[in-house]
């Protein structure tokens, strides 16, 4: 069983640290605060009546399965915009080694210039 | 660790949360004020008074609190209640008006990258829980624009670190090590310009953050009205309303943290209150100055990009920012060393 100490030490991570528990103390602290501030507010609503309904700007609301948006569409926006890079990488699959090995040599050049260098290796 | 240690922490952590939820909700507030007037300036417009959010969330609390049939109540309820939460918990580890965070040795850079994330995750969450088409898209965008801006963000928080870690400083994410030592008092000419760089991107990041224009397409009230805020009123909104307040605050508090984390009572000698007193508004008039740049300036210059556009915008222009700004960086550090190059503060005369 872990000792009650080190429950209260703060974790180190050799460059990181962070305290789970002065953490949890302040979540607790700010959820008391921020629920005082929201009971100053209005709690009722019209259960079951119109209001409860999803807004649609009006159009009819079809069946649930058809309202809902897929898991497929999660992340349009990547899988949209990306697929240039998709289509560049098939096109870099040419299948020649000298290919290959003329990307290798170019990456190896950019991380020359832009890393090897500036870190003082040579 | 004694018991008198242990309640002195735990009292310094209950009164300082109690505080400054109040100083975050009350300047969060006022900043929002302040970026209304001026954006409606920019456009010509009077605009509303300052204190119009207040009044804002005053009426939110007289509004009925609807959840909607679709919705999964209890995550309807809990997601705005969650993101304030997290919100007001970053404070504690930001310096504010020129004092050290209040909880210095409890959380560094990395723990704020995390906690950043919350208040977006909560509203994802509350967006999916809302059971409207509208609010499903709006989270979904929500979660491809966070993806896309943490990268670039990544860059440039490792950027300065690594940079201190050159300098022999050994906490290199601690903000205490950061602020004692702003970025621009050790670079020379070309580590001045990758600080320049990643400034900029850091300003481009926030209104990503804080989901203001050009980067608000997960609420985009003329196309998906509201998107993951459309199911929600009366006090729920208010505390999503209240979240993006506090946030702004945080966000504005990173940047000056990171980039501009002096002071002017060591400049006039002053000591005390009186020292106590001039930076506090020293660092309110930076973060005002931050937010009328990053969120004003850019939202009432630029229009709303689409999904796939901000998505474009964080992964390739702003991340190849960030790295050239690491790089140059990197130069610089290599050419102070091998040319023997002073710090550009030290050729000014100003270190």
């Amino acid at each position: 069983m872990l000792p009650f100490e080190s429950l209260l030490k703060t974790l180190q991570t050799g460059s990181g640290f962070w305290n789970p528990l002065v953490w949890i103390v302040a979540i607790i602290v700010a959820l008391l605060v921020v629920l005082i501030i929201r009971g100053f507010g209005k709690k009722d609503y019209k259960k079951g009546t119109s209001q409860t309904q999803a807004f649609l700007s009006g159009n009819p609301e079809y069946d649930k399965e058809r309202m809902h948006i897929k898991g497929s569409n999660v992340y349009w926006g990547f899988s949209e915009i990306l697929n240039w890079i998709i289509n560049l990488l098939k096109k870099m699959h040419t299948g020649n080694v000298s290919d290959y090995v003329l990307w290798f040599v170019i990456i190896i050049a950019i991380l020359f210039l832009s890393i090897i260098i500036p870190a003082g290796a040579i | 660790m004694d018991i008198l240690q242990i309640s002195q922490t735990a009292l310094t952590v209950i009164l300082g949360t109690i505080g400054l939820a109040i100083f975050g909700i009350i300047f969060g507030l006022f900043y929002k004020g302040v970026d209304r007037k001026l954006s409606a300036h920019m456009q010509g417009r009077i605009g509303p008074p300052i204190r119009q959010p207040f009044r804002d969330v005053r009426k939110l609390f007289v509004k009925e609190n609807i959840v909607p049939e679709n919705a999964i109540s209890w995550i309807f309820h809990l997601a705005p209640l969650f993101g304030l939460v997290a919100t007001i918990s970053i404070l504690l580890y930001l310096p504010i008006g020129g004092f050290n965070p209040l909880v210095i040795s409890s959380g560094d850079l990395i723990l704020i990258l995390y906690l950043l994330i919350l208040p977006s995750l909560a509203m994802v969450v509350g967006g999916f829980s809302s059971g409207s088409p509208y609010a499903t898209v709006g989270a979904q965008r929500e979660m491809a624009t966070m993806i896309a801006y943490e990268f670039p963000l990544a860059i440039i928080i490792i950027s300065m670190a690594w940079r201190l870690s050159m300098e022999g400083v050994r906490n290199v994410f601690a903000l205490s090590s950061i602020t004692s030592m702003p970025i621009w008092n050790f670079v020379g000419p070309l580590g001045f310009i990758g600080g320049i760089i990643l400034l900029l991107a850091l300003v481009l990041v926030t209104p990503a953050e804080l989901s203001k224009i050009p980067f608000d397409s997960p609420e985009a009230e003329t196309e998906i009205a509201g998107g993951l805020l459309t199911e929600y009123s009366g006090r729920n909104l208010a505390m999503f309303y209240l979240t993006d307040a506090v946030k702004t605050l945080v966000m504005a508090s990173v940047i000056v943290a990171l980039f501009f984390p002096y002071n002017l009572s060591p400049l006039f000698g002053l000591e005390s209150y009186l020292a106590f007193a001039v930076d506090i508004i020293f660092y309110l008039v930076k973060v005002l100055l931050v937010v009328l740049f990053s969120v004003t300036l850019i939202r009432v210059a630029i229009a709303r990009l689409k999904i796939d556009q901000i998505v474009y915008t964080y992964w390739v222009p702003i991340t190849l920012l960030s790295l050239v700004g690491l790089i140059f960086l990197m130069w610089d550090q290599t050419f102070m060393v091998n040319f023997d190059i002073q710090p550009v503060f030290q050729m000014l005369g100003l270190a």
